[in-house]
């Protein structure tokens, strides 16, 4: 194993700097009580390795905005004409390095890729998301503690999951064991800022289990069970923040931003389908005009529709809409309710009858 | 809890539902919960870690009778539904409880990480051994609270007179520092804090008054006043347009501030308009059902000018 010593970290980020990569860390933001983004790192900076960060590292892949393209109206010679300039990818074009996720934020992003990149059999392939991905490398901090909003374990290898991460540095005293889980890795590992180490891997965090064995099915049975989701979603005040700090949500929104009557740019952001106006059709007519029809969307398209379709669940266990909701909405209490629910006489997916 | 309990299934003979909390093991502290049945009532708990303000449910519970546990801030903002007629006193019973200053839960999970047992106590707050003094942890609003006794209360609970709450103390943290800054130091605060902005609304969705909520000027894109992307100018633009619709309708019960993920302090604007409006209009919102709320007393004929519209 190699070694890092806590003070070397700064000196691993610079070098990574003064290699070209832009270098993003999670920080705790000023005058806030507990408020820690990720955000971009330089010499001198402090970083927050005890707190988790308040949103997840999906920006980096999947900003909150970016720009496709810009388009002008021009009255020519020959006529009308729509001039078209395509956007690069609006970010740091070269490498990224996030430093500091956790092992629930790395394999998130595996998560993405399932629907971002095209695999055999798939046809959708983003060149923006491609791009940034491409260029990202991960440096995943191991977690030795968790709080009891963590449920990471009920997914596969919770903590020690190493889907998605670059490098891995465990927590030992006086500094870190790092292991390279890519190329890039193991070449990171291999720099003189650390050394060779024989000491052992820490002990990793015990996570609550959450069960889900048989949920993807429960979920499409009680569908129709519109008592279940209105009692699951009294306390939900229908707001986003669940959707925007979690690591594997990806909804967006493609809208135009005009400038004058003609010219404009075409941009894409993130969207929540929690938004009443998430399903509002031009015709003035909502297919999900309630809280409890967008969380049981919400619900079914972690757990049960998104698995079906690209073999991932739409969870890593972060944690963060547990902490973070408003009303004190916790996901777990609302998936065992489900799971102990019995299903709807008639079966699955029926048409709605009321408006 | 045992007179609270009964007096929620007092209530409970005469409504469809109380609102009210319950302790969530997970979290450490109380969540909001909502009592359809005498056993279901058996659950309610009050202490100091009930920070929501569950008025924010009534506009949307138009058509049912409800009972709601409130504690006298929350009372404020029922009676400002009442007076803005978004809500009609008849179906509201209102539980006052006797409320001793809440703790404000973020920033003790960020002194002892989340889901840990508060433990409110002898002048003390604790988790899970480390104890803090309880005016160094209290909201905000709480301390120099002037709304404790409840305004208006069908029944109460913990006898609501002589109330004890932290004295105001001098401006702390980014209060002073804001109170101090120029225009144009407070014009680059402002852009600073709206960077961080998400555009998820929880602002909107937590407070009592924001009632238009899905037809909301911050999102709608017909007509265009704010962009759909998430950028500090927009973001910026969107609040204060929140805000200005907020005039003479907050009442200061901070769950905006509370509900932002990224800690912006909204509190700072909104208590500068409601002092203003205090000045200008001698109106302190929620705290008379009977008296109009100041956006409400435009005369077509006679504040219209030049003769009217």
């Amino acid at each position: 194993m190699r070694f890092i010593a806590s003070d070397g970290l700064p000196r691993l980020l610079e070098r990574l700097r003064e290699d070209g990569a832009e270098v993003w860390a999670p920080r705790v933001v000023r005058d806030t009580l507990n408020t820690v983004l990720f955000s971009p790192w330089s010499e001198g900076d402090e970083i927050e390795t005890g707190a988790y960060s308040t949103l997840s590292a999906k920006q980096l892949v999947l900003p909150a905005t970016e720009r496709l393209f810009a388009y002008r109206y021009r009255l020519t010679a020959e006529g009308e004409k729509i001039e078209i300039e395509a956007a690069g990818p609006g970010m740091h074009a070269g490498e990224t390095v996030v430093f500091g996720a956790r092992a629930c934020d790395a394999k998130a992003l595996g998560v993405l890729d399932a629907l971002f990149l095209s695999t055999p059999g798939q046809s959708y392939n983003d060149p923006h998301y491609r791009t940034r991905r491409a260029g990202l490398t991960v440096i995943t901090l191991a977690c030795t503690t968790c709080d009891s909003a963590c449920f990471c374990s009920s997914f596969g290898a919770g903590p020690a999951e190493t889907a998605g991460s670059d490098l891995i540095l465990y927590p030992v005293g006086g500094g870190y064991l790092a292991e390279g889980f890519s190329d890039r890795g193991r070449e990171l590992a291999a720099l003189d800022i650390f050394e060779d180490s024989s000491q052992e891997k820490p002990a990793l965090a015990e996570t609550a289990v959450l069960e889900l064995a048989g949920l993807e099915q429960k979920l499409l049975d009680i569908f129709d069970d519109l008592d279940f989701w209105r009692g699951a979603t009294e306390q939900c005040l229908s707001c986003g923040y669940c959707t925007y700090a979690c690591p594997t949500c990806h909804c967006f929104n493609i809208f135009d931003e005009m400038q004058g009557d003609r010219d404009g740019e075409r941009c894409r952001s993130w969207d929540a389908c929690m938004f009443y106006t998430y399903t509002l059709e031009t015709s003035g007519h909502n297919p999900r005009p309630e809280i409890a029809h967008r969380y049981r969307n919400r619900m079914g398209h972690k757990f049960s529709y998104y698995p079906a379709n690209q073999g991932e669940i739409l969870c890593t266990g972060c944690g963060r809409c547990i902490r973070g909701c408003p009303a004190g909405v916790d996901i777990r209490e609302v998936l065992k309710a489900a799971a102990a629910r019995p299903a709807t006489p008639g079966g699955a997916l029926q048409q709605e009858t009321e408006s | 809890m045992d007179d609270l309990i009964a007096t929620i299934k007092q209530v409970l003979a005469e409504t469809d539902m109380v609102l009210g909390w319950t302790r969530s093991a997970a979290a450490g502290v109380a969540v909001p919960a909502r009592f359809h049945t005498p056993r279901e009532a058996e659950a309610a708990v009050f202490d100091s870690t009930c920070v929501h303000n569950l008025a924010v449910h009534l506009p949307r519970l138009k058509d049912r009778r409800v009972g709601i546990v409130a504690k006298g801030c929350d009372v404020k903002s029922i009676v400002q539904l009442i007076a803005e007629r978004e809500i009609e006193r008849d179906r509201v019973r209102v539980i006052g409880v006797r409320c001793p200053g809440m703790v404000d839960v973020k920033k003790a999970w960020r002194c002892f990480g989340f889901g840990k047992k508060v433990e409110d106590a002898g002048g003390q707050v604790a988790m899970e051994g480390k104890t803090v003094a309880r005016e160094e942890i209290l909201l905000a609003k709480c301390r120099g609270c002037r709304d404790a006794v409840p305004v208006i209360r069908d029944a109460a609970v913990g006898g609501v007179q002589g109330q004890s709450v932290a004295a105001a103390g001098e401006l702390a943290g980014i209060r002073k520092r804001f109170a101090s800054m120029s225009v144009d130091e407070r014009r680059r605060f402002w852009r600073d804090q709206f960077s961080r902005c998400i555009r998820c609304y929880a602002c909107r969705e937590a407070c009592p008054l924001c009632f238009c909520r899905d037809v909301c000027a911050m999102q709608t894109r017909e007509p265009h006043w704010t962009g759909g992307g998430v950028d500090a100018r927009q973001s910026e633009m969107a609040q204060l347009i929140r805000i200005s619709h907020m005039a003479g309708r907050c009442t200061g019960c901070e769950e905006c501030e509370r509900a932002c993920p990224v800690g912006i302090p909204l509190m700072l604007l909104l208590e500068e308009q409601n002092a203003l409006i205090e000045e200008l209009f001698g109106y302190r919102a929620g705290t008379d059902p009977e008296a109009t709320p100041p956006l409400l007393t435009f005369d077509a004929g006679k504040d219209a000018g030049g003769g009217g519209l």
